[in-house]
C-alpha cells in the first residue's frame, strides 16, 4: 500500500509542478492530464472506484480536451526564455504558499486521526450512486444538489456559447481593434 | 423700602431699556439708519424719568431701595445674587448718567451726521449706558464687574469708533490694555475678599470686615487692589496714560465717556465701598495722596498741550484726582458732589469741541482764533464752563472745588492742601489759555475764518448744559445743604471716619478765588496782547517744556518697559506658531499624504497581485484563528506573511 | 526471511495513515495556488486551479474513506465539484477565447487598464 502510494504521490506532485513550471502550453496540458491520472489511482486506493472512472472519463477525456482546443484558439508560440512564462511575483508567490501549505498540511495533521481506518468508501457504482441521490446512509441534501447541479451544467454550456460567440461583422484575423 | 411689583419693574428698567435699544440697534440699524437716534433718544429719556423717579422714592424715604434675585446658587460654594441698590448716591448718579447721556444723543443727531456706522454708534452709546446704569445699581461686587467689563468693553467700541484711523484703533487698544491692568487688581482684590468673607456683597463685606473676619493687612491688600482697579478706570496716576490718546474717538463719547460717566465709575466705586474703605486708614491715605498727585500732574501736563481735546482730556483727570482726594481724607459729599458738578461743565467743554470742530474741523488751538465773533453761542457757554471749572463764585464748580480745599485744610492735610491749591491755579491758567488763544484775537487759518455756528441741535444741548453747570452747584451751598443730605456716608462711615461737619470757611474760599481769578489773568496776559510772549517763555525752559509736553515721559517709559518687550514676545508667538507649529501642522497633513502616495502601489490592477494578498490575508487569519496552536508555528507563519508583503509589495 | 526484511515488508503492506493523503493534497494545493499566481498565461491559470480543485477533492474522498461516520458522503461531493469545475473550465475558456479575440493576447500582465 505504502508503495503504491509514494509512487502515486510523486507521479501526481511531479506533473503538478510540471504544469506550473513548464515553457510550453501543451505541455503543462499534459502534465495536467498526467496529475489527474495519479488523483485517479488515488480514488482507487481510497475504495472509491467508481469516482475514479469519473475523474478519468471527465478530467482527462473532456477537460484536458477543452483545455486543449482553448489553447490551440489561443495560439502563442513556444518560448525560449524562462522568464516570459513567469510573472514578477515569483518569490513572493513561492514564499505565500510555502506559507499556506505549511499551514494547512500542519492544522490538518495535527489532529488525532487515530480512531480512523480505511474501507468506509463507496466500493462500487451502486453505493455512490445511493450517496448521490441522497439515499442510504448520505445526507438526504443530495438529491437537491444533484437537479442543481444538472441545472448548473445546462446554465454553463449556453453561458459559454454565448461568451464565445463571434459577434457579426468581427473577423479574427483584422488587426487589434482598440 | 418693600416696593411693589410695579415699581420695582420701573427701578429695574432703568438699565434694561438702553440695553433693549441696544439690540434693536445693534439688529436691525443698518434699516433703521437716520431713524436710529430718535430710538436711542427715546430710550434714554424714559430712563431719565425712571431714574427721577427712583431719586423721588429714595429722597422721601429716607431709604435705599433694594432688591435682588438669586442668580447663581453654589449651595456650599455660595451665592451670587443680582441685585438693584439704590441709596442716595446711587439715585444721584443715575439721573447724571440718564441726563448727560441724553444730551449728548441729541448732540450726536447733528455731529455723527454722515457716519457711515451711524445706527451702530448708537447702539454701543446705549450699550454704554446701560452698562453704567447697572454699575451703578449693583449690588455687590460680582455684578459690578460684569458691568465694569463692559463698560471697558463699550469704551473700546466707541474710541475706536472709526477704526480706519490707524491712531484710532491704537488709542482703543491702549485704553482697554491699560484699564485691564486695574481690572485685573480689581477682581484679584474681589477674590481675596470673597475667600475671606464667603460673600461679594458690599454690606457683606463691611460687616465681616468690622467683625475682623479679615486679618488686617490682607484686607489692606485687598482695599488697595480695587482702588488700583479704580485708578484703571478713572485715569489716576499711574494708569493715566489711556485718557488722552482716547480723544481720537467722537467728541460725543468723550464728552459721555471720557467726562460725565465712565471715568466716574472709579470715584463711585470707592465711594460705594466707603465702609470697606473707612476700615483700613491705609488705603484712605493711598487714596487721597494719590489723587492728590495726579491732579497736580495732570494739571502741568495740561499746560503746554496745543490739543483742545486734550487739554480737556488731562482736565478731567486733574479734577477725577480731587474727588479721589476728597474721598481719601473723608469729605465724602464734597467728593461726590464735585462729581456730580464736573459731569456737567466738563460735558459741556468737550460739546464745545465738537462745535468747534464740526465748524472747522480741527482741533488745534493754534489754527482758530476769532471765533468768538463767529461761534458765539459755543463761546459764551464755554466761558460759562471754563468759569465753573475754575471754581469762581457763584458757578457750580465754586461750590464743590471749596468744599474740597477747605476739608483738605481742616483736616489738617497740609500737603494736600497745597496740591490743591496749586491745581487751583493751573486748572484756571490751562483752561482761559485754551479759550482765550481759540475764541480771541484774529483768525488765524482760512478754516477760522470760515467757522459758522453750529446747528440748533448741537447748540440745545449746550446751552442747556450752560444753564446747569451754573445752578447745579445751588443745592450743595453751605446755606442748605440739600446735596450733603442725600447723598451721605452711612452713619459707620461717619463714625470711623470722625469728621465734624466744619462751617463755611471765608477766608480760604475768598484764598481760592483769587488763586483762580489769578490763573485766569496770567493766561491773559500770557496769550492774548503779545502771543509771542508765551511762545518766548516755552523756548527759555525748553527743557520744562518738553517734559510736560510730553507727559512727564510716561508714554515712553510705559513703551519702553511694557508694550515694546510684549511686542517682541508676540513678534516671537507668531513666528513660532508659524514655523513651528505652523510646519508641524501640515507636517502631519504632508505625513499622511505622503504615506498615502507610498501605499498607492500596492494597488496595481494585477489580478494576480490581488490574489496573492488574498492569500496573505487567509495565512494571517489562520494565524489570528488557530493561535491556540503552537507558538512556534504562528512565529513562522507570520514570518513567511511578512516576507511575503515585503516582497510582494515592492511590485 | 531475516526478520528485518520482513519488518520492511510488513510496514510495506502497512495501511497509508490519513495524514499522508492530506499532506499531499495540501502540497498539490500549494503548487496550484503557486501556479496560479506565477504564471502569465491564462489558460495555464485555468490548469492550475483545476490542480487546487483536485487537491480538494483528494481530501474529500480520503476523508469519505477514513471516516467511519460519514457514510461516505465526501464521495458524492467529490462527484459535485468535479461537476461544478467541469462547468467552470467551460465557462472560463469561453471568455478566455472572447479577451482573445479582442485583445489578441492572453497574458493576464496586458490585459489591465487599470494599471498604474
Amino acid at each position: 500500500m505504502i508503495v503504491a502510494f509514494v509512487f502515486l504521490a510523486s507521479m501526481t506532485l511531479m506533473c503538478a509542478l510540471g504544469v506550473v513550471l513548464s515553457r510550453n502550453v501543451v505541455h503543462s496540458a499534459l502534465f495536467m492530464s498526467g496529475s489527474f491520472l495519479g488523483i485517479s489511482g488515488f480514488f482507487v486506493m481510497l475504495n472509491a472506484p467508481a469516482l475514479a472512472a469519473f475523474q478519468v472519463l471527465i478530467y482527462v477525456g473532456a477537460v484536458t480536451v477543452v483545455i486543449l482546443f482553448g489553447i490551440m484558439f489561443t495560439q502563442r508560440p513556444q518560448v525560449r526564455r524562462f522568464r516570459t512564462i513567469i510573472n514578477r511575483q515569483t518569490w513572493s508567490g513561492l514564499v505565500v504558499t510555502i506559507g499556506v501549505g505549511a499551514f494547512l498540511g500542519y492544522v490538518l495533521s495535527i489532529q488525532d486521526w487515530s480512531a480512523t481506518g480505511p474501507g468506509n468508501g463507496p466500493q462500487g457504482p451502486g453505493p455512490l450512486g445511493e450517496i448521490l441521490l441522497g439515499v442510504g446512509g448520505a445526507p438526504p441534501i443530495f438529491g437537491l444538489l444533484f437537479e442543481v447541479i444538472s441545472i448548473l451544467l445546462l446554465v454553463a454550456v449556453v453561458a459559454a456559447i454565448v461568451v464565445s460567440r463571434r459577434k457579426t461583422g468581427e473577423g479574427v484575423d483584422r488587426g487589434v481593434e482598440e | 423700602m418693600n416696593q411693589t411689583v410695579g415699581q420695582q419693574l420701573i427701578i429695574a428698567a432703568i438699565p434694561v431699556l438702553p440695553a433693549l435699544v441696544f439690540l434693536i440697534l445693534a439688529l436691525f440699524g443698518r434699516y433703521i439708519r437716520e431713524g436710529a437716534q430718535f430710538v436711542a433718544i427715546f430710550g434714554v429719556a424714559t430712563s431719565l424719568v425712571f431714574s427721577c423717579f427712583a431719586l423721588f422714592f429714595v429722597a422721601r424715604d429716607g431709604a435705599p431701595i433694594d432688591f435682588a434675585v438669586n442668580w447663581i446658587n453654589l449651595e456650599e460654594g455660595g451665592s451670587f445674587p443680582m441685585g438693584i441698590y439704590i441709596d442716595g448716591l446711587a439715585a444721584v448718579m443715575l439721573v447724571v448718567v440718564c441726563f448727560v447721556s441724553l444730551m449728548i444723543q441729541l448732540y450726536s443727531g447733528a455731529f455723527m451726521q454722515d457716519d457711515k456706522r451711524f445706527a451702530w454708534y448708537y447702539a454701543v452709546l446705549n450699550l454704554f449706558t446701560a452698562s453704567m446704569l447697572g454699575l451703578v445699581v449693583a449690588s455687590n461686587f460680582i455684578e459690578l464687574y460684569v458691568f465694569w467689563e463692559l463698560v471697558g468693553l463699550c469704551s473700546y467700541l466707541l474710541i475706536g469708533h472709526w477704526f480706519e484711523k490707524p491712531e484710532a484703533a491704537r488709542a482703543a487698544q491702549k485704553a482697554f490694555i491699560v484699564t485691564r491692568v486695574g481690572d485685573m487688581a480689581l477682581f484679584v482684590g474681589i477674590i481675596m475678599f470673597w475667600r475671606a468673607t464667603g460673600t461679594t456683597s458690599y454690606q457683606g463685606i463691611s460687616e465681616a470686615a468690622q467683625a475682623g473676619f479679615i486679618g488686617s493687612s490682607l484686607f489692606a491688600t485687598a482695599v488697595v487692589l480695587v482702588f488700583v482697579g479704580a485708578i484703571g478706570k478713572s485715569a489716576q496716576f499711574p494708569l493715566h496714560v489711556w485718557l488722552p490718546d482716547a480723544m481720537e474717538g467722537p467728541t460725543p463719547v468723550s464728552a459721555l465717556i471720557h467726562a460725565a460717566t465712565m471715568v466716574a465709575a472709579g470715584v463711585y466705586l470707592v465711594a460705594r465701598t466707603y465702609d470697606i474703605f473707612v476700615q483700613s486708614p491705609t488705603a484712605m491715605l493711598v487714596v487721597a495722596y494719590i489723587g492728590g498727585f495726579t491732579a497736580l500732574m495732570a494739571a502741568t501736563m495740561a499746560l503746554t498741550k496745543k490739543d483742545m481735546k486734550r487739554v480737556i482730556a488731562y482736565s478731567t483727570v486733574s479734577q477725577l484726582g480731587y474727588m479721589m482726594l476728597a474721598l481719601g481724607i473723608g469729605a465724602y459729599s464734597a467728593g461726590i458732589f464735585h462729581l456730580y458738578n464736573h459731569a456737567f461743565f466738563k460735558a459741556l467743554l468737550f460739546l464745545g469741541a465738537g462745535s468747534i470742530i464740526y465748524a472747522m474741523n480741527s482741533y488745534n488751538i493754534f489754527e482758530m482764533g476769532g471765533l468768538r465773533r463767529r461761534m458765539p453761542l459755543t463761546f459764551w457757554t464755554m466761558v460759562i464752563a471754563g468759569v465753573s471749572l475754575a471754581g469762581i463764585f457763584p458757578l457750580s464748580g465754586f461750590w464743590s472745588k471749596d468744599a474740597i480745599v477747605v476739608s483738605a485744610f481742616a483736616e489738617h492735610f497740609y500737603v494736600l492742601f497745597a496740591m490743591a491749591l496749586l491745581t487751583v491755579f493751573l486748572t484756571a491758567f490751562y483752561i482761559f489759555r485754551a479759550i482765550f488763544v481759540a475764541f480771541l484775537g484774529e483768525p488765524r487759518t482760512e478754516a477760522a475764518r470760515e467757522a459758522i455756528e453750529s446747528p440748533g441741535i448741537m447748540t440745545g444741548p449746550m446751552v442747556i448744559l450752560a444753564f446747569f453747570s451754573v445752578v447745579s452747584g445751588l443745592v450743595g451751598t453751605p446755606l442748605r445743604d440739600y446735596f450733603a443730605e442725600i447723598v451721605a456716608p452711612s452713619e459707620f462711615a461717619t463714625e470711623a471716619l470722625g469728621v465734624e461737619p466744619h462751617e463755611f470757611n471765608v477766608t480760604l474760599a475768598v484764598v481760592s478765588v483769587v488763586v483762580a481769578l489769578g490763573g485766569i489773568a496770567l493766561a491773559y496776559a500770557l496769550y492774548v496782547p503779545k502771543p509771542e510772549r508765551a511762545a518766548e517763555l516755552a523756548r527759555r525752559f525748553s527743557p520744562i517744556y518738553t517734559f510736560l509736553d510730553k507727559g512727564w515721559y510716561f508714554d515712553a517709559l510705559y513703551d519702553r518697559v511694557f508694550v515694546r518687550p510684549a511686542m517682541a514676545i508676540g513678534r516671537f508667538v507668531r513666528q513660532f506658531d508659524r514655523r513651528a507649529l505652523g510646519r508641524l501642522v501640515t507636517g502631519v497633513g504632508r505625513g499622511f499624504s505622503g504615506a498615502g502616495e507610498r501605499l498607492r502601489p500596492l494597488q496595481s490592477g494585477g489580478a494576480q497581485n490581488y490574489a496573492l494578498f488574498i492569500l496573505v490575508s487567509v495565512l494571517i487569519l489562520g494565524v489570528i484563528v488557530g493561535a491556540q496552536y503552537a507558538f512556534l508555528t504562528v512565529a513562522l507563519i507570520a514570518v513567511i506573511a511578512l516576507a511575503a508583503v515585503a516582497l510582494g509589495a515592492r511590485l | 526471511m531475516p526478520p528485518q526484511a520482513q519488518q520492511f515488508l510488513d510496514t510495506l503492506n502497512s495501511t497509508v495513515p490519513l495524514e499522508a493523503y492530506l499532506i499531499v493534497g495540501a502540497i498539490m494545493f500549494a503548487i496550484g495556488a503557486w501556479g496560479a499566481l506565477i504564471r502569465r498565461n491564462a489558460v495555464v491559470v485555468f490548469m492550475c486551479i483545476e490542480l487546487m480543485i483536485n487537491a480538494v477533492n483528494l481530501s474529500l474522498v480520503a476523508f469519505a474513506d477514513y471516516l467511519p461516520d460519514a457514510g461516505g458522503a465526501g464521495v458524492g461531493y467529490a462527484v459535485l465539484v468535479i461537476a461544478v469545475a467541469a462547468a467552470e473550465v467551460a465557462v472560463g475558456l469561453a471568455i478566455a477565447l472572447a479577451v482573445y479575440r479582442t485583445r489578441k493576447t492572453v497574458n493576464v500582465d496586458e490585459v489591465n487598464l487599470m494599471k498604474g
